[in-house]
């Protein structure tokens, strides 16, 4: 056993930690309910002031932000669901057949990581305006499904890896087709996994901004990120403004991430460090 | 993988063939994966041949029909233009100390981390709370927090007795870049201190043990028990890091558009510019390539080390 002084330290160290985690997160909120008069004071206020709170009312007035974030999860709803129906046949095909070309489209799989969505973006522009998706959610569902669809295969993948065979071949003995097969047993067995690969696909299509930014023109259109981003270095809206916006995109998010964390680190590592 | 795994892709691939009642064609597989090829092919592999052709053009954002052949003179220009260079040698710091703060922090926290105490499940929780929030948040909360007179970081500092002149960070060529790679490393190490939690998780306990009873001080018991366990992940990771940073463009582009004066112009930035602010198509690609062969060159170098290290392990 160590020392109860090395135990202070490493709980003191973890403190720390914690908070330098947590503190701009904090100030966001205690930003957003802080006066007009109290934000440019010379001490800043450390507290939320909860008689503050009518300013998210004012802030769903004088903003879209409502809009903004339906559209925001309306993307990333699509693009979890288009994502985890994409991924699951390539993911079992993956793990369980040979054939000529996996190991291609297992390098394919992996390059993707490497392409920045601002390098794809203008030939994108000029796609989505040939098939009229310029200016729907619906293409930046399927911009962004293109950049979860190959991570969100790859842990398929390696939790399938995981799935007995025996569980497979008593049903095909059974007479069961391979569909059937993948559908019926070896989801259900990986379910775990799929719950983590859809929360990782939901977050990327929420987070998303350089399509979100360019592929979209109108106003009614725009996703939280971009609401958001459109505020800085504007300075006609007040800074606690800015910040409800800024908590109401954050906090729905870092909540529902807390409740699943457990999956999403599961599928996270099994993804990264299995490689 | 594990060997289990391992067995059982292998056992799978035979499988197909195996069986007089299989009478599933050779054609199952790709009738599986070609969703996802088509799917592909058109919104990533379609636009990055694109992306290619480009690069040899001269074609403007507002005419694109008029796009003209120019061979490799966007390639000549960035090569002899000393803006370029130093977008170059920016993506280059920016990403070696991301890579480097990010795991390093990341491994401290993980090592914090690692052993029981009361509460450490919530505590790994709200750690990898900062990779949850949305980068557009983060950036913002980040410029206010970073604000010249009214900024928290600026107040702290004062009252630390720090002589300061309200320093403006994102709007200082020397403080912007630094400010920036704070925000990022501050987004990015949770998910470091993740991977490196479950890596940590396949040190053995004996050697671990048995390396302190011989009366190896903590950093030698690191040295032996569990950097040869973790270094894979670390290497990984570094890859993961560096592509990352490679791409990153919404918390730079939030939060300085590159300023001031070109401080933190990365590739990602300075090809966006390109694109959508000068509106050169042709020049914007052929940026976009030299970077895509940066990332390409990364991961090669990254396959090669892991190679030779397995080999070399394999050996002793």
């Amino acid at each position: 056993m160590r020392s109860p002084a090395s135990h202070a330290v490493r709980m003191a160290l973890i403190m720390v930690l914690l908070s330098a985690a947590l503190f701009p997160i904090y100030w966001m909120v205690v930003t957003s309910l802080t006066s007009s008069a109290n934000l440019f004071a010379d001490r800043p206020q450390m507290l939320p002031d909860p008689s503050q709170a009518f300013n998210y009312a004012e802030t769903f007035a004088k903003t879209s932000v409502l809009l903004w974030l339906r559209n925001s999860a309306i993307v990333a709803v699509g693009t979890m669901v288009l994502s985890i129906l994409l991924a699951i046949l390539p993911a079992y095909a993956l793990s369980r057949f040979t054939f000529r070309g996996k190991g291609l489209l297992g390098f394919v799989l992996f390059a993707t990581q490497m392409l920045p969505e601002a390098m794809l973006v203008v030939p994108l522009y000029a796609i989505f305006a040939k098939l009229l998706l310029l200016d729907t959610l619906g293409g930046l569902i399927l911009a962004n499904a293109a950049f979860t669809v190959p991570v969100i295969t790859w842990i398929l993948k390696g939790a399938i890896d995981g799935v007995p065979l025996e569980i497979e071949e008593a049903a095909r003995i059974d007479g069961c087709s391979r569909i059937d097969i993948v559908l019926g047993i070896v989801l259900p067995v990986v379910a775990p996994t799929l719950a983590a690969a859809s929360v990782i696909a939901f977050f990327h299509g929420w987070n998303e901004y350089v399509f979100a930014q360019t592929l979209v023109l109108s106003q009614e259109l725009r996703t939280a990120s971009v609401g958001l981003a459109s505020f800085v270095g504007e300075l006609s809206t007040p800074i606690h403004t800015v910040m409800a916006i800024g908590v109401m995109y954050t906090l729905p998010a870092v909540a529902f991430y807390l409740m699943v964390q457990r999956y999403v680190v599961a599928g996270m590592t099994a993804g990264s460090v299995k490689g | 993988m594990t060997d289990t795994a391992k067995l059982s892709t292998a056992m799978a691939g035979r499988s197909p063939r195996s069986g007089a009642r299989d009478r599933e064609s050779r054609w199952t597989p790709y009738l599986f994966i070609a969703p996802v090829a088509l799917y592909l092919a058109v919104f990533q592999g379609y636009p990055l041949l694109s992306e290619f052709v480009l690069s040899f053009t001269q074609t403007s954002l507002l005419a694109p029909q008029d796009a003209r052949y120019v061979g490799l003179r966007n390639y000549r220009d960035l090569a002899t233009s000393s803006d370029f260079a130093s977008v170059l040698w920016i993506t280059a710091l920016y990403t070696v100390a991301c890579v480097v703060c990010a795991i390093a922090l990341g491994l401290g926290a993980a090592l914090l981390l690692d052993r029981p105490f009361r509460g450490r499940g919530l505590a790994r929780a709200l750690v990898t709370v900062p990779w949850a929030a949305p980068p557009v948040a983060v950036a913002t909360i980040f410029a206010w927090m970073l604000n010249a007179q009214y900024g928290i970081f600026n107040h702290v500092l004062k009252l630390m007795d720090f002589e300061i002149g309200y320093e403006s960070w994102l709007d200082n060529p020397k403080l912007a870049m630094p400010a920036i790679l704070f925000t990022t490393v501050w987004q990015i190490f949770p998910f470091a201190s993740v991977v490196l939690l479950a890596a940590l998780q396949g040190v053995s306990e004996e050697v671990r043990e048995a390396a302190t009873m011989d009366g190896a001080d903590r950093l030698s018991v690191f040295k032996v028990a569990v950097w040869p366990t973790i270094q894979p992940t670390v290497a990984l990771l570094a890859l993961f890091v560096t592509i990352w940073s490679l791409r990153r463009f919404d918390l730079i582009w939030v939060m300085t558009q590159g300023g001031p004066i070109g401080a933190t112009k990365t590739l990602v930035i300075e090809l966006y510019t390109r694109g959508f602010v000068t509106r050169e198509l042709g020049e914007a690609a052929a940026v976009g390539m030299i970077g895509l062969t940066i990332a390409l060159v990364v991961t090669f170098v990254y396959f090669w080390y892991t190679q030779r290290t397995e080999r070399a392990q394999g050996r002793r």
